[in-house]
């Protein structure tokens, strides 16, 4: 990729769309008027944004440099001593698995106060990039930078106890994310109410339907008051009225200056829900800006794979330039 | 190009500082093992009590014949057995742990070798009710109960340090081998017999004393439970501090391989 061409292109898209960039503000209401998330003609509510060139370090919440991830595909894994002694015996070869990057120099900044999504096919590497992003996986090269703290929606309740009752299971998570005891309990209440569970807090959660653990999980998660939160395909949780008060409170977030990053396949929600989108294919950060132009590119790359190669060079891409 | 993530939370293998920032998880996660061992079961935490009275009642019967010389050989036994029993369940249950613990592993950034700990110090408290059937069984016995039980604090140092080295060690191990759980379990059994717990120093031939004490790190700390509980001796210091120093080295090595591969686990479990 040719990252001087890239970068010109980048900063043309920024001239002609700079006069009517305005920052984009998300209100409590406009969540209200957005319930039909999947519906194919969901009307954008938000104001477009438009994704400076170069973006100043303080109004960067992560920065994403140059990031690859490497796993190994093990086409036997060889878990025992014995294969292994056998493998040395026999004299093979030591490869037992071929690698390959789930994501390859991928870079990008996110901006605070935005919401960034990605979307891309299965196994593009949307999943392995929040694990980067939350740091519990670290990338073979690359360098993420992040500011302030971050928690994620990856797989709700994951971190739960199901022998213990949903209070016990609050104080547990915050003590995963090193939230002082003390301000844990003060907002026990607040996190009942939100998951609408007060009636069932002392229950085990191992009692409870997969939609209230889901509950507890995302309102345990909103309430840890994280800068920056990354969420996987989980605005779909519960009911309506739930999704509904889930996308209030991601609104409150945004508010109070919180950054999120989504990964989703509910691609017009997200078009319509994000400042910036991301797509990814086979590991490559292909799009990074307009969500419109992304889906897009996204819908293009899906049914034209044929095309990848010169997709690229006709789109007005404005991607950012690497810094 | 160098992997590198800066993080605002700082280097997480800090080990003080993460046993620290996580000390509110560390105690969940105590809690909730006691929690769990005796959950269903209607005697409870009183077999914390009974599974080692019991399994001293077993080796003393079939032993007492053969060791008749030793004086109220139950004590004896049941002093040193204790300590084992520690290092043993411990080393047991966190084979498993951090594949145990996958979930979190792939949501939190959370330094591993704190479930390690967190199996470590809950044991702790089934050690410590242990000693009450030990207790029990001396004034039954009629075994006089010394002021030197009063170290075991002290003795009980390099017993953890040890037990927490070996223990992440083949937790470690296992992530990677499986067959570490049944290696272990061999192994485990082989060192339990080079351990003076049936037997005392006294049985051992002069060949070997002059230097399986030092070099089986369970040598030494099972001795001290017996000397302050049994014989009412205090330890040389140069021997404890022996222990300490073994307990510290295994620790360190233990730490360091988890330093190592605290990045590699996610792609493993």
């Amino acid at each position: 990729m040719n990252q001087s061409a890239l970068a010109k292109e980048a900063e043309q898209s920024a001239e002609q769309k700079q006069p009517t960039a305005k920052p984009a503000t998300q209100t409590g209401a406009d969540g209200e008027q957005r319930e039909d998330d999947q519906a194919e003609q969901a009307p954008p509510k938000k104001e477009p944004y438009t994704l400076p060139p170069d973006l100043a370090p303080e109004d960067t919440a992560i920065d994403v440099d140059n990031i690859t991830v490497t796993y190994r595909a093990y086409t036997e894994r060889p878990g025992t001593f014995k294969e292994i002694a056998l493998n040395f015996i026999k004299e093979r070869k030591a490869r037992y698995y071929t690698t390959f990057d789930a994501l390859s120099e991928v870079s990008f900044k996110v901006p605070k106060g935005k919401i960034v999504g990605f979307i891309g096919s299965n196994g593009a590497g949307k999943s392995t990039l929040l694990k980067t992003l939350s740091g519990v996986l670290k990338p073979a090269s690359g360098i993420v930078t992040a500011k302030g703290r971050i928690d994620s929606l990856i797989s709700l309740g994951s971190g739960f106890d199901r022998e213990a009752n949903a209070i016990e299971n609050i104080y547990l998570y915050g003590s995963l994310h090193r939230v002082p005891r003390d301000v844990i309990k003060a907002r026990v209440p607040k996190i009942l109410a939100f998951a609408e569970l007060e009636e069932f807090a002392y229950t085990p959660v191992r009692y409870y339907s997969s939609g209230m653990y889901a509950r507890l999980g995302f309102a345990c998660a909103l309430d840890m008051n994280p800068d920056i939160l990354l969420v996987d395909e989980v605005l779909a949780v519960g009911d309506e009225r739930f999704r509904k008060r889930s996308r209030e409170a991601m609104d409150n977030l945004l508010l109070s200056g919180k950054t999120i990053v989504m990964v989703s396949h509910a691609i017009n929600m997200l078009r319509d829900f994000a400042d910036i989108i991301g797509v990814l294919s086979k590991g490559k950060l292909i799009y990074y800006g307009d969500p419109f132009e992304a889906v897009k590119v996204y819908r293009d790359e899906s049914y034209e794979v044929a095309l990848d190669g010169k997709r690229l060079a006709k789109k007005p891409a404005s991607k950012k330039p690497k810094s | 190009m160098t992997a590198h993530v800066i993080r605002t939370a700082g280097h997480y293998y800090d080990f003080l500082a993460a046993i620290y920032n996580y000390r509110e998880y560390l105690k969940h996660s105590v809690i909730r093992d006691l929690r769990k061992k005796y959950k269903r079961s209607t005697l409870g935490y009183l077999w914390s009590m009974l599974n080692p009275l019991l399994l001293m009642i077993v080796l003393t019967v079939v032993f007492s014949k053969i060791m008749s010389h030793v004086e109220t050989y139950s004590v004896f036994l049941f002093s040193s057995l204790l300590a084992w029993q520690y290092f043993v369940g411990t080393v047991t249950q966190s084979l498993s742990s951090i594949r145990a613990n996958m979930k979190l592993i792939e949501q939190v950034p959370i330094p591993k070798f704190l479930f390690v700990l967190s199996i470590a110090v809950s044991n702790i408290v089934n050690f410590l009710l242990s000693l009450v059937p030990l207790l029990l069984v001396m004034v039954v016995v009629g075994r006089p109960i010394q002021w030197t039980v009063l170290l075991f604090p002290v003795m009980f140092i390099p017993l953890f340090l040890i037990t927490i080295g070996f223990s992440l060690l083949f937790a470690v191990a296992n992530v990677f081998f499986e067959d570490t759980t049944h290696l272990v379990r061999v192994v485990t059994h082989a060192w339990y017999y080079l351990t003076p717990i049936l037997y005392g120093r006294d049985h051992i031939p002069a060949s070997l004393e002059s230097w399986i004490p030092f070099a089986n790190p369970m040598f030494l700390v099972c001795e001290y439970m017996r000397d302050i509980f049994y014989y009412g001796n205090i330890p040389s210091l140069s021997a404890y501090l022996y222990s300490c120093c073994v307990g510290l080295a295994v620790l360190a090595l233990a730490l360091w391989i988890f330093h190592k591969c605290d990045d590699k686990f996610i792609y493993f479990v």
